[in-house]
């Protein structure tokens, strides 16, 4: 197993008598992108202010390379790179100033900064101030200030904000390509589950403080199961299966079963030596999107 | 630790407080300059000595008259004597030069004007990273708080003892054209000490004018230096920059009106404004309570800014930060 590039273990954030963030934990590994995704105020923004150190957690541990973050802040951060909500940069000056100011916290050289423009498109616009700029190129300057240092773990709040979709593909790609070739653990947290999917190796869905499924995007999205039947008459159709003892649902188009693609042969048999016309069988495409809605109870992400 | 006070440095230097600050300070040091130079053209009349000592005899006739609180009596008995005593050495004390208008800027800004200008430099220099949410990037970069705090601190008292100077430099600068700019040696008096109703003339030393403004600069640098202190506390404890900057104007304002208004609230002589005007104090005003000597005014503001910079220190460095 790869090792482990940030650790979260038993996350507990208790605000008053609310418990904001309930038993967390999570493990990211070098080379994936691991999505976090939930409802507004499921407890996102507080994990991941906990992650880089602004919060305080109640009970429970963060490491990051291995460095436990409150004994050894300095050397733990030193391996992130994040954007906590937006990306909120110093207005007041340039975009390359704003990157020399960071580059000077974390000690990297200047050339360092020309890398990391040119890594997110935005080497053109470096030399005018951060108040002109669009929020996706406040988000692309985010980002390469993240990159800043050569971090080892990428956190990043919806990185896809403000983005126009061309920005918001090249993000992803760079993403990738920053977890596949330079073997980085990226976390992001996202509303678009679209998103989320295509971006994301693995995802946590967190609802109420609480993680409620964590699985690679593939294992969550094939974990249920359902077979799509168009027929001809509906009817006599409905008849048979009650007879072959099989729960189904009905929709506009025809039944939904609770099956796999390697049921469907015995079905059709079934359907055309009754003379019923079988249009259309199939499994069905299941999407992030109706999986986090079941799991959520309905909820509307955001 | 270099590196991060200069980039507190840049980010001062581009939010324009500074040159703000230097601008005001131009302005005003213009306007006095104008001031002392049409007095100058006015009063080269020959009679000083009459009208010192007619303003002797107006002051001793309201203090007889009485009707006035006792601080107000005390420091225009003081004056008195301050006068009496010039006029005694046949010094005209009016008589505006370059180098008295360098010094005596020393007591009049220091009482509120450049306690008002760092309080406006240093209120915010916290606050405004929370207002404009880069408090979540400063703070995620591995740098301890501590160390990003001590930074800021020591930023600002190298903007505090730059508004100093530039407010020395700047007031003689701009009254060297227009008014005499010879005599830093001319005879300085200080050390008027009042026990109950007696000046006591013997403490008074004289010095040249260049050695008495360099320890009255010293004395308000000492007292800027806790003023900015305060203002570090301030500017952690507000996360917007204008309530943070509004409260430590109202502080300034409000103690020192308080410590003119009741100067019988002795336990107003423990409010770091009390203290502040070190300058006056070491001139011959009389601060405004019993009891506080400079070596307690020293004490007194000492205490307070590190009380203040302990206090920052802790709630910095534990605090949640939040959206």
């Amino acid at each position: 197993m790869p090792t482990s590039a940030l650790a979260a273990t038993n996350l507990t954030k208790v605000i008053g008598d609310r418990t904001i963030v309930d038993d967390v934990s999570f493990e990211l590994r070098a080379g994936e992108v691991f999505g976090f995704l939930g409802p507004n105020g499921a407890g996102k923004t507080t994990t991941i202010r906990m992650l880089v150190g602004l919060i305080r957690p109640t009970r429970g541990s963060i490491a990051i390379c291995g460095f436990d973050i409150r004994r050894e802040f300095e050397k733990a951060m030193a391996c992130v790179g994040c954007i906590v909500e937006n990306p909120d940069l110093y207005r007041f000056m340039t975009g390359r100033e704003n990157l020399e100011h960071f580059a000077r916290m974390t000690g990297t050289a200047n050339g360092e900064i020309t890398r990391v423009a040119e890594l997110v498109n935005m080497a053109h616009r470096l030399d005018q101030r951060v108040g002109t700029y669009s929020l996706g190129m406040r988000q692309r300057l985010g980002i390469a200030q993240a990159m800043l240092g050569r971090p080892r773990v990428l956190i990043l709040d919806e990185p896809a904000n403000g983005l126009d979709p061309a920005g918001i593909r090249e993000i992803r790609e760079l993403l990738r390509t920053l977890a596949e070739e330079q073997g980085l653990a990226v976390f992001i947290s996202s509303h678009l589950l679209a998103e989320v999917e295509l971006t994301c190796d693995r995802v946590a869905i967190i609802h109420k403080g609480r993680i409620l499924r964590e699985g690679t995007v593939n294992e969550l999205i094939s974990s249920q199961r359902t077979l799509e039947l168009r027929v001809g008459d509906p009817d006599r159709a409905a008849a048979i299966l009650a007879d072959r003892g099989i729960e189904f649902t009905r929709d506009d188009h025809g039944f939904l079963l609770p099956l796999d693609e390697s049921d469907a042969p015995p079905i059709i048999a079934a359907m055309t030596s009754n003379n019923i016309e079988v249009f259309h069988a199939a499994r069905r495409a299941h999407t992030l999107e109706e999986m986090f809605i079941e799991a959520t109870g309905g909820e509307t992400v955001g | 630790m270099i590196s991060l006070i200069q980039n507190e440095t840049i980010k001062i230097l581009r939010r324009r407080r500074f040159m703000i600050v230097v601008g005001i300070l131009f302005v005003i040091m213009t306007l006095v300059s104008y001031s002392q130079y049409r007095q100058l053209r006015e009063s080269r009349n020959e009679n000083w000595r009459a009208e010192l000592q007619e303003r002797i005899a107006r002051y001793e006739n309201r203090l007889r008259r009485g009707r006035m609180n006792e601080s107000w009596s005390r420091s225009m008995k003081a004056e008195v004597r301050r006068m009496q005593f010039y006029l005694d050495r046949d010094i005209n004390p009016e008589q505006p030069t370059a180098p008295l208008v360098v010094r005596s800027f020393a007591n009049a800004a220091g009482f509120l004007l450049l306690p008002l200008l760092i309080g406006v430099l240093g209120s915010d220099i916290v606050s405004a990273e929370n207002a404009e949410g880069t408090d979540k990037l400063l703070l995620t970069r591995p740098v301890r708080r501590w160390k990003i705090l001590t930074s800021k601190l020591i930023t600002l008292w190298m903007f505090a003892t730059l508004t100093l100077l530039a407010g020395a430099i700047l007031s003689y600068v701009v009254s060297a054209p227009v008014l005499p700019a010879r005599g830093w040696d001319a005879p300085m008096f200080n050390g008027f000490q009042f026990t109950g109703e007696t000046l006591k003339v013997d403490a008074v030393r004289e010095l040249p004018l260049w050695k008495d403004a360099l320890i009255a600069y010293g004395l308000e640098w000492y007292a800027l230096l806790a003023v900015a202190a305060i203002a570090l506390l301030l500017s952690v404890l507000f996360k917007s920059s204008a309530a943070s900057i509004g409260t430590m104007l109202a502080s300034l304002i409000g103690g020192t009106i308080l410590t003119r208004i009741s100067p019988d609230w002795t336990a107003g002589k423990y409010l770091f404004v009390s203290a502040l005007p070190l300058a006056e104090y070491y001139s011959g005003q009389a601060p405004p309570y019993d009891g506080m000597s400079m070596g307690f005014c020293i004490a007194l503001l000492g205490i307070w800014a590190l009380a203040a910079i302990t206090a920052a220190y802790t709630i910095f460095t534990r605090r949640d930060v939040f959206g």
